[in-house]
């Protein structure tokens, strides 16, 4: 059984920024990946300037593998089913477009950790000065022993699962699928990542340019019929904004976690074991969650050598840490916040104000009615809680955290 | 048609320029500023050969554990080896093979700096501390001959057993004499002297092939214009010849303002006309500023009060005192910052009117007050202390941007302002330097210190807090003291690619493996 300081579950990004702040403060790590490296994600790859900056002051500069065509990314455009579009520049810049095979292998090689792939974690046991972590290896059962475990293993986290059996049954799930289509003819911006406030699409539709197809996404309540949902909005793409599109040739899907930055319900471990990433809730409002993966990532492992220089309980340290990021993410969300500050990398008030006050009208109507979507989950107490819990306490109520 | 999934190659370490578009990430160079640890491929040739020159390199977890952060605590970093600095020629020997093996060397005094620069990621870290001897104190021709890696507590003890006194060191008294003069050091006596590293008549280096070289303004000069200032690139300063001067205890008077902005104009008016031996502005977030000034002699002293203490708008303690209490009185809702104000000015005042410091009326051995006082109410595990160096005409602007940006970050905090001579002699050592290319007569440096109490921060939104401090830097084509480290990605930003460049060339010449200090700003 290898015995080292710290076992990470996932190669993804926040698994990289973890590693890197381990590594770094010189702690023996390894990275559990379940696939053989460098595999496939499912992922829009369309990374926010905050994230940009974090992987190349960390990492350094992307090689070209680790990117799509386009290579980046220039904003967001909103569309309404008033038929207003909104176009929205990143405060930072052009973004990257990343292409999640390649970037995700980049970023755990350059962090410097010891990467065990085809590992599949199985199960843990927190023994109070270390954790057994039990996997299996083409098959075989393989065991490690670690004083720390971290859990970056995405939405549908097996560690979660290990330590709070009941979580996936408290939050409400998502679907998000996406399919390629070769273009006939698009006149949506390549440059922009494009976004639709139509609840008649479904919870989270977009559609964006890679390597010269287009990718057509819908996000709805697990259950629902994924074909039937895409062929709607093909149909309405080709209806309202004059796309025609080839019939798909790929399609991926998987289960997300939208509600816990939204209503401050983070899930972070317990005892020696961490979650970060969006295995932990972190989810930005377009529903990009790299960049707080990568940010959440880090601070799991600075939390760590923390921990190991102040002799406290690593709990204790990651959960004040992780606060700023908390912070930062569920701002986002946070209807005060977006009503009277800037908590997005692009200027959504400014966008706003640009219009006539006829389509602004329109706008907020329409945006309303998307809202509205969400009632059935029954966050709207939560959501004003959090919302008012900003101002008077300088940040969300750690209580509400598992 | 592109293919969908390009071909993958094995990833040679991220050295491919970055391909997203040209207007990526505006105004920001795309740089490394976290380095990647060494992987030491050659460190066990490298061990045998050290160990063969009769150089002792430390190995065990234990004594590269107590090197794994600086002041600063937002960067982390293990060497594999630490080798305690003895002499030059341990040093030179060491830097020859670390040449040949291609091993970085991380050279630390007192480890103060605050974004990394004194952590090694991997490689020999070199321990100056072992190098602390006062060599030869002259009291005639008031000069010290001391090794480099004494604390300045270390020398001023030594010298005033002699009545004398250096002339001017950095407040935080742990740093060492080498490290000081590689970035610059600011006393309160900085608007008459200069900064600290202007006080170096004479250095012994070790460069980084492993020559032993003396340098002065007249000796070796490029080597000392590259020395002075210069982070540590050039070589490891072993030696220093500095000025010092007689022993004077303090005069001290303080004046209370309620504006940064007058606080500051008045500051600079006192330094334009030479009206104070000591100058400086430390305060209690922005609403508390106290305007420092001192003298060494009665005659100075007196010159002031007939001259010129009529122009400062500042006022006496219990006069401040009282407006504060109207002030406040009228705005209860930010009674929270009133009790602060309160209980900080009771918890401070006393610690620097000690009794043992304090004698008729006059300060003794002001930086040990000083120095007491910033690691007991300004320091915490943590120092973050970004710092802006402007010119005269842009330091009130510098000093309010970045005081929004603490108030936006931080519930309390503090800040610290002083002036620095520019010396007209000293111009070719300012090259890339704190000192701002743009500054004539004096420049301006505010440190910006959040106090975290036993708050804990990310290093993020450390970090975060930091970069907002520096962008203000750019944007007014200041300096900072602390270039280098983990916001090595600035230096372009403010002096340009020509210059760096030339530098890196410079460096390069010099360094040929690129061993010594790296990452630090290039």
């Amino acid at each position: 059984m290898r015995n080292v300081d710290v076992v990470i579950v996932g190669a993804s990004l926040s698994a990289a920024a973890a590693a890197k702040r381990l590594i770094d403060a010189g702690l023996e790590t390894i990275v559990l990946e379940r696939k053989e490296l460098p595999r496939h994600k499912i992922c829009s790859g369309i990374l926010s300037p905050r994230g940009h900056r974090f992987l190349l002051e960390n990492f350094g500069p992307l090689p070209r593998e680790a990117l799509h065509e386009p290579t980046s990314c220039q904003g967001v455009t909103f569309h309404f089913p008033s038929m207003v579009s909104m176009s929205m520049d990143f405060f930072g810049g052009a973004t990257p477009h990343l292409h999640r095979k390649y970037s995700d292998q980049w970023a755990i090689q350059r962090s410097g950790a010891e990467i065990h792939d085809q590992t599949a974690f199985v199960d843990l046991q927190d023994n109070g000065d270390h954790v057994i972590v039990r996997t299996r290896k083409n098959g075989e059962p393989t065991e490690y022993r670690a004083r720390y475990v971290i859990g970056a293993d995405g939405p549908s986290s097996l560690v979660t699962r290990a330590i709070y059996p009941q979580y996936p049954k408290s939050i409400p799930w998502f679907f998000v699928g996406q399919k390629f289509h070769d273009i006939v003819e698009c006149p949506l911006d390549p440059q922009y990542f494009h976004f639709w406030f139509h609840p008649g699409l479904g919870h989270y539709t977009w559609s964006h340019a890679r390597d010269g197809r287009q990718i057509v996404g819908v996000g709805f309540k697990r259950g629902d019929n994924f074909a039937q949902k895409h062929h709607s909005v093909v149909k309405y793409l080709a209806a309202k904004h004059d796309v025609t599109l080839q019939p798909a040739t790929d399609d991926e899907g998987c289960g997300e976690n939208f509600g816990p930055s939204l209503v401050n319900r983070y899930v972070f471990g317990k005892g020696n074991v961490l979650i970060t990433g969006q295995a932990a809730g972190f989810l930005n409002m377009i529903g990009e969650g790299m960049s707080c993966a990568l940010h959440s990532g880090a601070i799991s492992g600075e939390a760590v050598v923390e921990a190991r220089l102040r002799n406290r309980p690593v709990q204790e340290m990651y959960r004040k840490m992780i606060a700023s990021e908390v912070r930062r993410t569920s701002d986002q969300w946070n209807p005060l916040k977006i009503a009277f500050d800037r908590p997005h990398e692009a200027d959504f008030p400014a966008a706003l104000m640009a219009l006539g006050w006829r389509d602004r009208a329109k706008v907020l109507r329409d945006m309303w009615r998307f809202v509205v979507l969400y009632k059935e989950f029954n966050w709207g107490r939560h959501i004003v809680s959090s919302a008012l819990q900003r101002p008077l306490l300088g940040g969300y109520s750690m209580r509400r955290w598992l | 048609m592109i293919p969908a999934e390009p071909n993958f190659h094995p990833i040679p370490g991220g050295l491919v320029p970055c391909p997203v578009g040209p207007d990526s990430l505006r105004g920001i160079k795309r740089q490394q500023t976290n380095p990647s640890r060494w992987d030491g491929p050659d460190w066990q040739q490298f061990v045998a050969a050290a160990r063969e020159r009769d150089i002792n390199v430390r190995e065990t977890t234990t004594a590269c554990g107590v090197f794994a952060t600086d002041a600063g605590g937002t960067a982390y970093g293990l060497p594999h080896g630490v080798v305690i600095a003895q002499s030059a020629g341990q040093i030179s020997k060491l830097l020859k093979v670390a040449q040949e093996y291609r091993v970085p060397v991380t050279v630390r005094g007192g480890g103060l700096t605050t974004e990394g620069e004194s952590v090694a990621f991997g490689g020999v870290l070199l321990d100056m501390t072992g190098m602390s001897q006062v060599l030869n104190v002259d009291p005639d021709g008031l000069t010290v001959r001391t090794q480099a890696g004494i604390f300045w507590h270390a020398l001023a003890e030594e010298l005033r057993r002699h009545d004398l006194d250096y002339l001017s060191a950095p407040l935080n008294l742990t740093s060492s004499v080498g490290g000081t003069l590689g970035v610059g050091g600011i006393d309160v006596n900085s608007p008459r002297l200069g900064c600290s590293a202007d006080q170096a008549m004479a250095l012994q280096v070790v460069t980084p092939t492993g020559e032993i070289v003396e340098c002065s303004d007249t000796q070796n000069i490029e080597l000392f214009q590259r020395v002075i200032l210069g982070y540590g690139q050039f070589g490891v300063i072993t030696e220093a010849t500095l000025r010092i001067r007689r022993y004077t205890p303090l005069r001290m008077h303080y004046f209370y303002y309620g504006s940064l902005c007058t606080a500051v104009e008045d500051l600079q008016m006192l330094d334009r006309n030479d009206a104070s031996d000591y100058s400086g502005i430390l305060t209690i977030m922005d609403r508390a500023v106290n305007l420092l000034v001192a003298f060494d002699s009665v005659e100075r002293e007196t010159e002031f009060h007939k001259t010129w203490q009529s122009k400062l708008r500042g006022h006496g303690e219990l006069a401040f005192g009282l407006r504060t209490l109207a002030r406040y009185a009228v705005r209860p809702w930010k009674y929270a910052e009133a009790w602060y104000l309160l209980q900080r000015k009771r918890e401070l005042f006393p610690e620097f009117r000690r009794s043992e410091y304090m004698r008729d009326s006059l300060m003794h051995d002001r930086t040990v007050v000083f120095s007491r006082a910033v690691w007991k109410f300004w320091g915490s595990r943590q120092m973050v202390i970004p710092d802006l160096a402007t010119s005269s005409d842009k330091f009130v602007e510098a000093v309010e941007r970045g005081n929004a940006v603490c108030r936006k970050y931080f519930a309390h905090y503090t800040l610290y302002c002083v002036g620095i001579k520019v010396r007209l002699e000293h111009r070719p050592h300012y090259e890339m330097s704190c000192i701002p290319p743009d500054a004539e007569g004096w420049a301006y440096g505010c440190e910006f210190e959040p106090v975290m109490d036993d708050g804990i921060y990310s290093r993020d939104t450390l970090q975060s807090f930091k970069n907002e401090i520096y962008d203000i830097g750019v944007d007014l084509g200041g300096s900072y003291y602390r270039f280098g480290g983990m916001m090595k990605g600035y230096i372009r930003r403010i002096f340009g690619d020509a210059l760096v460049d030339r530098h890196l060339e410079m460096k390069r010449a010099a360094d040929p493996a690129m061993i010594l200090n790296r990452d630090v700003i290039f």
